[in-house]
């Protein structure tokens, strides 16, 4: 069911990388319709599983993996869209073809835990699902905005001063991106807290919920991943760290998400294994 | 009718005669309407910049405009004929068409690839059609001519890059602040290419331009040249403080700004960018400013080098700039003899359909009996029989590759149909 989404996004990919290189506007219009078909399709498929179990499909790692790749491709497509600005197209989409590839190769199955029938629970995930696609998108503008910056610092102006758009832009985009993600960052984390607590009066015995703690890797790294994004936040404000600096500490913030959401959730993680 | 071209351009003329040829300065609609009331003119466009003065205009006999219009020039530059004849050029057709393709799409400027001869050709074509000077040949040229500059400018770099140092400097900055609406440009020491790229700023929107200079007089003419306000040397030190752009061009033997005084100004700016264009030689500020976070310096040499690798990635573009102009000018000719084909076409298609009618006239008797659906058939048919003949003949006649055997085939089908020959159109008559 991922693979069309998949099979519409790497086409997309192409596009945009097509049109990167040789800057034609005719290309980049067919990579920006390419994407919001392969968005659309996808909207469909996640609505489908949702009807499937009855509330969105989260549960499962796969699934998780699938819903961040179609929240992250709805944040690109209003980024994209609202600035008209289509030269990030061609950083994001590895992201998004990368990650789509997980559930299509390993669907897995959504299996339903009564300790996870909460509210609670979804908006926890939901709100963490959207903060990383932010800080993906922060990231990507940040790596971006360390290319254009080195070749107009080092005075060698090339391939990507022509390409990207002004530092001022990519610093106020990620400066955006980097703080829409830390706001539902810090909520998601509350209300993981708060639906933590809850779940425990109702099953005490559960291994999953006896093991969240500051001891758990899950929780550890997504404690330093705010710790990060919260020194970004407040650095850019006080300490004046824009530009080069707020770039560097989001693609940083952000390779500690993608570690956390990734590898720790799929190898080390005792909490969060619910499937 | 013929299209003609006479003018001068850098390519043919020096700079003093350009200036006595200059038709912008005075009203371009009065030569162009003086222009087309010549005998043999009949339409007249004046494409008058700093680097041209070109006539095109659409004659019967391109000789007899040829005099007329360098008599016209004369007079009405009050320059003699010898000082400026051996400076024209003079085209016709099909060349005349390739050069204004050539010169809309900006292969013909002194900087190849400007952007503003564009906007120039389509100010004189509008001035003159304000003024009815143009018809149907100067309107179709013209008007293909703004779809090959657009092309052109589409499908090549050819206008792509700075190609002078101000210019240089500006797409620098936007690059680091985007739009350069409300930034604040500090200017220490008045000279030419600060003062031209000030103006650029300017024209870019940028907010409070402040100048200081040694002279306190040159900083206030600068001023009062761009707008902006002139301050004593010694607020210097606070006005970088503020600045986001700053443009040096001092004649000092060292340095003036060094890094110390550019980082206690920068812990005011709470991180925001500087950029920093040192235009003086020997430079007004220390190369160790450029280590700074969030700080560019860019000196004259470093803009040069942007400037020469614009230049030579335009020269590689000109080839593919050259081919579609070729390709247009291709396409226009076809077009425009298929265009002149066009009243045989009718007057062929007329005679045909007037032998159709007379002979199902001469038929009136014999189809009488005949009901109406029947009659209509036939008419119908008639009808059919010729279409069909015509189809062909009209298409090749459209289609064919030179002026010279479009002609040759023109004048063969109106002797072979007497398409020009009143008696002919009875031929029910002879018949």
């Amino acid at each position: 069911m991922n693979t069309l989404p998949l099979l519409l996004y790497a086409a997309a990919g192409v596009a945009y990388a097509i049109h990167f290189a040789r800057r034609d506007s005719a290309i980049g219009r067919a990579a920006t319709t390419l994407l919001l078909f392969g968005a659309l399709v996808h909207t469909f498929v996640i609505g489908m599983q949702t009807m499937e179990v009855r509330h969105l499909p989260f549960a499962n790692f796969s699934r998780a993996v699938s819903s961040f790749v179609w929240l992250l491709t709805l944040s690109y497509l209003y980024l994209e869209l609202t600035t008209d600005e289509r030269s990030m197209g061609v950083f994001i989409l590895p992201v998004i073809i990368g990650l789509q590839l997980i559930p299509v190769l390993h669907p897995g199955v959504e299996r339903a835990d009564p300790v996870l029938d909460s509210p609670w629970f979804w908006v926890h995930v939901s709100s963490l699902l959207f903060a990383y696609a932010s800080f993906a998108l922060a990231g990507v503008l940040g790596v971006t905005y360390m290319l254009q910056f080195k070749e107009i610092k080092k005075k060698h102006l090339g391939y990507f001063y022509t390409r990207l758009p002004s530092l001022q832009i990519l610093d106020i985009m990620n400066s955006r991106a980097v703080t829409v993600g830390w706001v539902f960052l810090t909520f998601g984390v509350i209300i993981g807290a708060v639906w933590t607590a809850q779940a425990r009066t109702i099953a005490p015995d559960d291994p999953n919920l006896r093991a969240m703690s500051i001891d758990d890797p899950k929780i550890f790294v997504a404690l330093l991943t705010w710790g990060v994004y919260s020194f970004a936040v407040f650095a850019r404000r006080t300490l004046g760290w824009t530009g080069r600096r707020a770039a560097w500490l989001s693609s940083v913030g952000f390779a500690f998400a993608m570690v956390n959401f990734l590898a720790i959730n799929y190898f080390v993680t005792t909490s969060h294994t619910f499937y | 009718m013929h299209l003609f071209l006479l003018g001068v351009s850098h390519r043919t003329a020096p700079v003093d005669l350009r200036e006595r040829l200059d038709f912008s300065s005075r009203d371009l609609s009065a030569a162009a309407g003086a222009i087309a009331a010549k005998p043999s003119m009949s339409e007249a466009v004046v494409l008058s910049t700093c680097n041209r003065s070109e006539l095109y205009v659409a004659t019967t006999d391109p000789a007899c405009a040829r005099e007329e219009l360098v008599s016209f020039i004369s007079e009405y530059h009050h320059v003699s004929t010898p000082t400026f004849q051996p400076h024209l050029f003079a085209l016709e057709n099909s060349a005349a068409v390739a050069h204004l393709f050539r010169v809309a799409a900006g292969l013909d400027s002194l900087v190849v690839g400007e952007p503003q001869i564009l906007g120039q050709v389509k100010e004189a074509y509008q001035t003159s059609a304000s003024k009815r000077c143009v018809g149907p040949v100067l309107s179709n040229v013209f008007r293909w001519s703004f779809g090959v500059g657009k092309r052109v400018r589409t499908e090549t770099a050819l206008g792509e890059g700075a190609v002078s140092v101000s210019y240089a400097a500006v797409a620098l900055a936007r690059k680091i602040f985007g739009r350069l609406t409300g930034r604040r440009v500090l200017v220490v020491g008045a000279g030419e290419i600060s003062s031209l790229t000030a103006q650029h700023l300017r024209a870019h929107g940028v907010g409070e331009i402040v100048i200081t200079s040694r002279t306190h007089a040159h900083a206030e003419e600068l001023a009062t040249l761009v707008g902006g306000l002139a301050v004593p040397w010694e607020a210097m030190t606070s006005a970088l403080g503020a600045a986001d752009i700053v443009i040096t061009a001092t004649g000092s033997q060292r340095p003036i700004i060094s890094r110390a005084q550019l980082e206690a100004a920068q812990g005011h700016r709470r991180g925001s960018a500087l950029f920093i264009i040192d235009i003086a030689v020997p430079r007004d500020v220390d190369p160790a400013v450029g280590e700074i976070e969030q700080v560019f310096l860019y000196n004259i040499d470093d803009l040069q080098i942007i400037v020469e690798e614009n230049l030579s990635r335009r020269a590689a573009e000109v080839e593919r700039a050259e081919s579609i102009v070729n390709d247009e000018v291709t396409k226009f000719m076809a077009w425009q003899r298929s265009r002149s084909a066009v009243p045989t076409v009718v007057a062929l298609r007329q005679r045909f359909e007037s032998i159709r009618r007379s002979e199902l006239q001469r038929l009136e008797g014999k189809l009488g009996p005949l009901t109406p659906e029947a009659r209509a058939r036939v008419d119908e048919v008639t009808r059919l029989i010729v279409e069909k003949l015509l189809l062909e003949p009209t298409e090749q006649l459209k289609a064919l590759p030179d002026e010279e055997t479009q002609a040759a085939y023109t004048e063969a089908v109106n002797r072979l149909f007497r398409l020009q020959d009143e008696d002919a159109s009875e031929p029910s008559k002879r018949s």
